[in-house]
């Protein structure tokens, strides 16, 4: 990892614009589990529906797809990547530093508020807000690593992101059940039943779900630093 | 030697250009156009249909018509199948009415949405065309009515084709025709009333920021996490019989609060977890949803006045 | 480190050949890279910069190849044309972030060097998106120079600069040629190719059309006739000696500005006789100056369909 990197990234993903949309998700969680909780109390099954239902399932993927693209796909579209490249610094560490910044981000915006959140409408019982917190976090990082590997791969990274974040993992795992054991969301959501048990499901079990994550997140790393090393800049289009 | 009028001498070039010895320009190719020009509606309507077209993709690149024509065809595959069970199966009722298609659909339209409204306004944010369309005799005003008529016109084109192929099948499985064709007629209002509302969020949210990837992202984040905050939202209420919070919760997410207006306005059953409330919320979800769309008309042109020309 | 060499390279992209077998070694000193646009000059560029795979053939600098090759840019630095970068920065931040991305030992010095030598230290603790074109592209060449690199590749460095800036960046590429760096930058600017660039190699539809001294390529070219503009004592008879001796093959007299100019397919022998001429009918030679030698009509002839 280079420290430069890091640094330049953290600078480039958290302009005005992004970071406001960014927030915009975690803040609307916040709001719904305070206002559910002054409403009605701690409720562990509306706990499970808030958290499995909004943060899983809607707020973690669109909010990596956020970062997960913003890391890399806005250089590579106008052309500043060059000023990274055209240094004796090996891809993979250009990848992993970008990597670590969109992980810390959506840890930010997603795991953190994911426990107040569960907190606020749990309490700590059962390990609710602390097992949907894990998810999140593990979610989050596979995430951003597939994302930033589809920035590489093609300049309409956001759309493909979103394609799958949207239409493979919410519709399409819900009508075909064979569709779930590729669902980053089961893999994540095995981890957190693994922490509270009841009334969490997942369509796999905790070994697998843990470790088509890890695979996924070093394989996507890795194949995205080697695809770097090709990338191939263009004129202005 | 001396040529008559030759007040400046131009230098001979010699080897094989032309001899000028007066510097006259016969023809640099710029011409003066005295004609006609067609005015100001014309120069409005080829931008809509520009815009329209483009929505699908044609007119431009292979590429750029894969997503708009997928999302286009899983819209419709549903309806196929069920066009297709009615008729092969006899049923006397369709099992799902016109004003729910589009809710139950949601994240594709969502999606459409999403992809295009970018498109449309993005690219010429980024690439300062904006200039170009001004110093035209096109107003900004125009340009935005043409760039919202276009997005509406292509949500239309979206929601409204799986609703004739339902159609269809119904008429083909012999459903009694009248019935059918009012519902069809009200499940096309429902779509209108949809196309103008997501076609103002998308365009608002797309018109901020020139950079493509980010409108992509934040246009589904608000639809689909205000379509999920919302459905959390109603199902809790409603499992707390607290029904009028459930009613109301449904303004703050498009989809819903279209859907409400179908249900009080054109008597449709709802689609989503709670109707609006009595006549009350029934005018006050009409309220908010004209408002919205004239509201967000409003914002774009607002968007588009500070627009800078250079 | 400092000769990029290319090996019969081509380039293909699908259907279009962008670069079509090119063989070219570009050493020490300035050298311009001259083309009508979409000639490849670009695409050239990238390939030598490491950032295009060729379809055939070699990209080495000093024996190394370049493709996927990051250790190269210690020695090599990229002025890119594309005008985007880290907007938020300021200049000077911006330049220090590529000081310490190269791993310099000090790179606050050297950013105040490179600074210094683009002459932007001024306006460096401005963000960049408040700069004017020319100043982005001086502080692109900033970053280009942090590491002091011994190649230097420009991709139309002059484009959107003034004419004060202009002439300063000539200045500071010919300085670097001078202290022994391979520079090597891309235009369609005629006159600035002309004034700085030692050597030039031009690139028509992706081919490699010419490459040296551009009075030399002019010198090849000898199914055109070569013009000379003649001053002297008596033009008439100068003129009719020419004929006469087989000096020239036409010559005209300019009432106007009264100078003789004449027309040689045979430049070594106009160049030998006319001295002696002269002196035999007893002529005074003012001027003698090759009319077409500029760039401009050398371009035109390489050019022209």
């Amino acid at each position: 990892m280079n420290a430069t990197v890091l640094r330049l990234t953290a600078r480039g993903l958290l302009g005005k614009r992004r970071a406001a949309l960014m927030a915009l998700l975690p803040v609307l969680l916040l709001a719904l589990a305070i206002a559910i909780r002054l409403s009605t109390g701690v409720d562990q099954t509306i706990a499970d529906d808030v958290l499995s239902g909004f943060a899983m399932v809607t707020m973690v993927p669109l909010l990596a797809v956020i970062a997960g693209t913003g890391v890399l796909g806005p250089e590579i579209d106008d052309g500043s990547v060059v000023y990274l490249l055209a240094k004796p610094i090996g891809r993979p560490a250009v990848v992993a530093s970008k990597l670590a910044v969109a992980v810390a981000t959506v840890t930010a915006f997603g795991a953190l508020p994911t426990l107040v959140a569960g907190l606020i409408l749990a309490g700590t019982a059962g390990g609710l807000a602390v097992g949907y917190a894990l998810g999140a976090l593990v979610a989050g990082a596979a995430y951003c690593a597939l994302f930033l590997l589809l920035s590489v791969l093609t300049r309409n990274a956001v759309i493909v992101g979103l394609l799958y974040a949207v239409v493979w993992e919410a519709v399409v795992g819900g009508f075909v059940p064979g569709a779930q054991t590729l669902s980053i969301l089961q893999w994540s959501l095995a981890v957190t039943r693994a922490v509270v048990g009841e009334p969490v499901t997942s369509a796999v079990s905790l070994p697998v779900g843990a470790t088509l994550l890890v695979l996924l997140f070093a394989g996507a790393t890795w194949f995205a630093g080697q695809r770097l090393r090709s990338l191939t800049l263009t004129s202005e289009e | 030697m001396s040529v008559p009028d030759s007040g400046q001498a131009a230098q001979a070039a010699l080897a094989g250009g032309a001899v000028a010895e007066q510097g006259v320009i016969h023809d640099i190719g710029y011409r003066h156009y005295d004609g006609p020009r067609l005015g100001r509606a014309y120069v409005v309507r080829s931008l809509f249909v520009q815009s329209l077209r483009n929505s699908f993709g044609l007119g431009r690149s292979a590429r750029s018509k894969v997503v708009p024509l997928l999302l286009l065809g899983v819209m419709c595959l549903p309806a196929l199948i069920i066009a297709a069970v009615v008729t092969g199966t006899k049923q006397d009722s369709m099992p799902l009415p016109y004003t729910r298609y589009a809710i139950v659909l949601q994240a594709v339209v969502s999606l459409f949405v999403a992809a295009q409204a970018p498109q449309s306004v993005s690219r010429d944010l980024r690439f300062r065309l904006t200039s170009l369309y001004f110093s035209r005799p096109l107003l900004r005003s125009d340009y935005v009515l043409a760039k919202w008529s276009a997005m509406v016109c292509a949500l239309m084109v979206l929601l409204a084709a799986p609703l004739t192929i339902l159609y269809a099948g119904a008429l083909l499985a012999k459903l009694p025709v009248a019935t059918q064709t009012g519902r069809f007629a009200l499940g096309l209002v429902g779509a209108l009333l949809f196309a103008m509302v997501l076609a103002g969020v998308g365009l608002v949210l797309a018109a901020i920021t020139p950079r493509r990837g980010l409108g992509v992202a934040a246009v589904i984040a608000v639809l689909l996490v205000t379509f999920s905050a919302v459905g959390v939202v109603q199902g809790i209420s409603a499992s707390r019989h607290s029904d009028t919070l459930a009613g109301y919760a449904g303004l703050f997410s498009p989809f819903t609060l279209v859907d409400g207006v179908q249900v009080w306005a054109l008597h449709a059953e709802t689609s989503t977890q709670m109707a609006p409330p009595g006549t009350a919320g029934g005018l006050v979800f009409l309220a908010v949803t004209l408002g919205l769309i004239a509201g967000l008309y409003g914002l774009l042109l607002l968007r588009y006045r500070s627009v800078s020309v250079s | 480190m400092t000769t990029l060499t290319l090996d019969r390279v081509s380039r293909w992209f699908g259907n279009v050949v962008a670069v079509n077998d090119v063989t070219m070694s570009i050493g020490p000193g300035v050298t311009g890279l001259l083309g009508p646009n979409g000639a490849g000059k670009s695409t050239l560029l990238h390939l030598m910069g490491g950032f295009l795979a060729p379809s055939a053939g070699t990209v080495t600098l000093d024996g190394t190849t370049v493709w996927r090759n990051t250790e190269i840019y210690r020695h090599i630095g990229l002025v890119p044309e594309r005008e985007a970068m880290y907007d938020f920065l300021t200049g000077h931040q911006l330049v220090l972030a590529n000081a310490e991305l190269h791993g310099l030992a000090d790179p606050a010095a050297a950013t105040r060097r490179a600074l210094a030598t683009v002459e932007m230290l001024e306006p460096a603790d401005r963000a960049v998106s408040t700069y004017s074109k020319g100043m982005k592209q001086r502080v692109k060449m900033a970053t280009a120079l942090v590491h002091d690199p011994a190649v230097l590749l420009l991709d139309e460095p002059f484009n959107g600069m003034d004419p004060r800036q202009r002439l300063h960046l000539m200045e500071l590429l010919t300085r670097m040629g001078r202290e022994g760096r391979t520079v090597l930058f891309s235009s369609h600017i005629l006159e600035e190719v002309e004034q700085i660039a030692g050597r030039i190699e031009v690139v028509v539809a992706g081919r490699h059309a010419a490459s040296g001294d551009f009075h030399e390529i002019r010198r090849l070219m000898t199914d055109r006739p070569h013009l000379y503009v003649v001053k002297s004592s008596d033009d008439r008879l100068l003129a009719a000696a020419l004929i006469a001796e087989g000096a020239g093959d036409g010559v005209r007299l300019d009432p106007v500005d009264h100078v003789l100019h004449v027309q040689t397919a045979d430049f070594p022998r106009f160049a030998r006789l006319i001295p002696s001429l002269a002196r035999g009918h007893d002529i005074h030679l003012y001027e003698v100056t090759p009319a077409d030698e500029s760039l401009e009509s050398v371009f035109a002839y390489l050019v022209a369909p």
